[in-house]
């Protein structure tokens, strides 16, 4: 079987020859990486919950990419206002977080007090507050718990 | 009658031959990863978002926190080219 997209590949400058037709609605596409995204993860998946609920329940019926294009939109544009409102009030603190989250393998655990200022700063501009889906209700959330015991 | 310095010739260079090496894998995972310590414990979700970095911003380690990506990440995803050709190591 040979190889697709051989005859095109040319290094680094790949450019895909077959783009989304143009009648489909245009919408920009998030332009964070990796460790921006992991920092404002938990308050994404606060705020733009219907969304990606509704995005996950219409790939349940079916895998097609085709099928989803209208709520993957909108999941993209619910991050991106997201983003944005990170980015408005709490930028430096933001910052802080991702960058050592960057360094340190991208594990929440390794990088509690950037996190802790963070959590402030959105606490007191949106009133987000971080907390992890599925935890038990009657005990702290593991990022409150210092030092960790039992 | 005191030790040998001939003797100490072996092991001086048994232990450079082991700096050189440390070094060297230091050097080389400097290297890769633009000066950031390696990540490890990567699973599929990690490795596809470091060939989305890559994308966005050149390499496996590069991070930008802008909200809207440029208009070529629409286009420039290597997903279509075979996984060998492509420049990921996986």
């Amino acid at each position: 079987m040979g190889n697709p997209g051989y005859k095109y590949f040319k290094g680094e400058d790949w450019i895909d020859p077959t783009p989304p037709p143009s009648d489909l609605p245009a919408v920009d596409e998030v332009g964070s990486t990796g460790a921006p995204l992991k920092s404002a993860s938990f308050f994404i998946g606060s705020v733009c919950q219907e969304y990606n609920e509704d995005f996950m329940l219409c790939k349940d019926e079916s895998r097609d990419p085709k099928h989803c294009l209208r709520e993957g939109r909108k999941v993209t544009r619910c991050a991106m206002d997201a983003l944005q409102k990170i980015q408005s009030k709490c930028q430096r603190e933001f910052q802080m977080h991702w960058q050592c989250l960057d360094i340190k393998n991208q594990e929440f655990g390794r990088c509690r007090e950037p996190e802790k200022a963070y959590n402030e700063c959105l606490f007191s501009a949106f009133g987000w507050k971080k907390a992890v889906p599925g935890a038990p209700e009657n005990r702290p959330q593991i990022h409150e718990r210092i030092p960790l015991t039992d | 009658m005191p030790v040998p310095f001939e003797s100490i010739i072996p092991f001086a260079i048994i232990s450079g031959m082991f700096t050189v090496t440390g070094l060297g894998i230091h050097y080389a995972h400097y290297k890769r990863n633009d000066g950031k310590p390696v990540r490890y414990s990567l699973d599929d979700w990690d490795r596809k978002m470091l060939l989305r970095d890559k994308q966005l911003t050149g390499t496996d380690r590069g991070q930008v926190d802008n909200v809207v990506a440029p208009k070529e990440f629409k286009v420039n995803s290597v997903w279509q080219v075979h996984h060998s050709l492509r420049n990921a190591f996986w």
